[in-house]
């Protein structure tokens, strides 16, 4: 897992700066799997969001971000790219194993350690409690 | 692990074991008492295993008694949504086990040799938005502890055990709780403290490791060493998380690489300093919060 598919200029941040916009922003190529898979290491967790429960489907599946980013991070961020605000709707849940959503503070780093499966952690997001 | 019957008894002791809490209202909102009396700080004797959402209510009952007195204030400082709570600038995690927050925050904080009844700060304004979330109604904290458990057993059964409950077995986990029924809850819990897999052991243990100013980590780790077909420790569970955590940080260019020796901390569960050489095994089955998961607080030692 070197490359990431498609979308080379679309960055993850919630942050509206463009210099935080940079910083984590996909590199693509040099992204690796988490160090817990890889002995080369690489500092940013590769992941893929599936949609759950009828939620928007995102063109993009593959995302990147660095280890010390937050659940809570990506929930703002998913709020924003699909435009949730202006449709009155407050929430969306993020799941593991399609089975426990991880606490808003929890860093990506640790739910990669933890819960990645052979090297790729899958994350699902629902509008509405999917499980649990 | 072949447990004694006599080690049950630890799990009551725990589930027995309070805090003394002090709560104060902060001086920014004690000047907007419409009564000219300040409130006097509430008392209360909280269970170390518990949230603080599961007390906000009582905690907010009490201090709109002394603003009751202005029905048209419209500052809209009572509101519940707005309370938070602090321990020497630090606003506090309602998510956390009420006995996490202590260890981790007085251990490493407190100035002063006493530190009961622990003092709390309450505030009605000022929210610090970004630090902390605001308080949720009392199912926000029971689906973020139900969230947790099953976190729990993803990593101790794959998710098997808690799968198979019905929806009353999980309900009587977090009303026990409520209710502080040990009983009630150990008739549950025991399913998930079994094993599968064929296994004498959990997969992996279920436990987060905290650091002041750190997010907490939590690493896969198993109780049994294969290989060497021997328990792993506590020492051997701390050693591995840090220096993998460091390894993590190290490829991240952190500037900032933590200490990872472990005689350079306190290593605190519960309030109590287990020994290193403890099987992790046993712990997890034992030194648990309800969630399932074993909190470990480091305090590095002050030279």
């Amino acid at each position: 897992m070197s490359t990431n598919e498609g979308n080379e200029n679309d960055s993850f941040s919630v942050d509206a700066s463009n210099s935080a916009a940079n910083n984590d922003e996909v590199n693509t190529g040099s992204v690796r799997s988490g160090p817990s898979n890889d002995s080369e290491g690489g500092s940013k967790v590769v992941f893929l969001l599936k949609a759950a429960g009828g939620a928007p489907i995102l063109k993009k599946k593959k995302w990147a971000l660095p280890r010390s980013k937050t659940i809570g991070h990506i929930v703002e961020f998913l709020k924003k790219y699909m435009q949730l605000d202006a449709q009155q709707q407050q929430q969306l849940f993020l799941y593991v194993n399609q089975a426990f959503a991880p606490a808003l503070d929890t860093t990506i780093g640790s739910v990669n350690d933890c819960f990645s499966s052979e090297g790729t952690l899958v994350l699902h997001y629902a509008l509405t409690q999917a499980w649990g | 692990m072949t447990s004694l019957l006599d080690d049950k008894e630890i799990t009551r002791e725990l589930w027995q074991s309070h805090l003394p809490v002090c709560f104060i209202l902060a001086d920014e909102d004690k000047n907007k008492m419409s009564r000219s009396e300040s409130p006097e700080p509430l008392y209360l004797m909280l269970a170390r295993h518990s949230y603080f959402p599961c007390f906000i209510e009582k905690i907010h009952r009490y201090y709109c008694n002394y603003f009751k007195n202005d029905p048209n204030d419209t500052t809209n400082n009572m509101n519940l949504a707005n309370l938070w709570l602090e321990y020497e600038s630090i606003p506090l995690k309602w998510h956390y086990p009420i006995g996490v927050l202590y260890d981790l925050y007085v251990s490493s904080l407190s100035s002063i040799s006493s530190h009961v009844p622990w003092q709390i700060i309450v505030h009605l304004s000022k929210f610090p938005e970004g630090e902390i979330i605001r308080f949720p109604d009392k199912e926000s904290i029971e689906a973020h502890f139900m969230s947790t458990i099953k976190e729990a057993d993803a990593l101790k059964h794959r998710g098997q055990i808690i799968e198979d409950m019905q929806k009353r077995d999980h309900q009587q986990l977090w009303n026990s709780l409520l209710q502080d029924r040990y009983d009630g809850f150990w008739k549950i819990n025991n399913k998930l403290m079994t094993y599968t897999d064929n296994l004498q052991y959990f997969r992996y243990i279920p436990f987060r490791i905290h650091i002041l100013d750190k997010p907490f980590i939590h690493k896969l780790f198993s109780p049994f060493n294969v290989e060497e077909e021997k328990w792993t420790t506590l020492n051997d569970l701390l050693q591995f998380t840090l220096n993998h955590e460091a390894h993590c940080e190290q490829i991240a260019n952190e500037k900032k690489i933590f200490n990872t020796n472990i005689n350079d901390y306190r290593v605190i569960i519960h309030g109590i300093q287990p020994s290193l050489q403890s099987p992790v095994q046993w712990l997890s089955e034992h030194f648990s919060y309800p969630d399932n998961f074993l909190h470990i607080c480091l305090i590095e030692k002050r030279t």
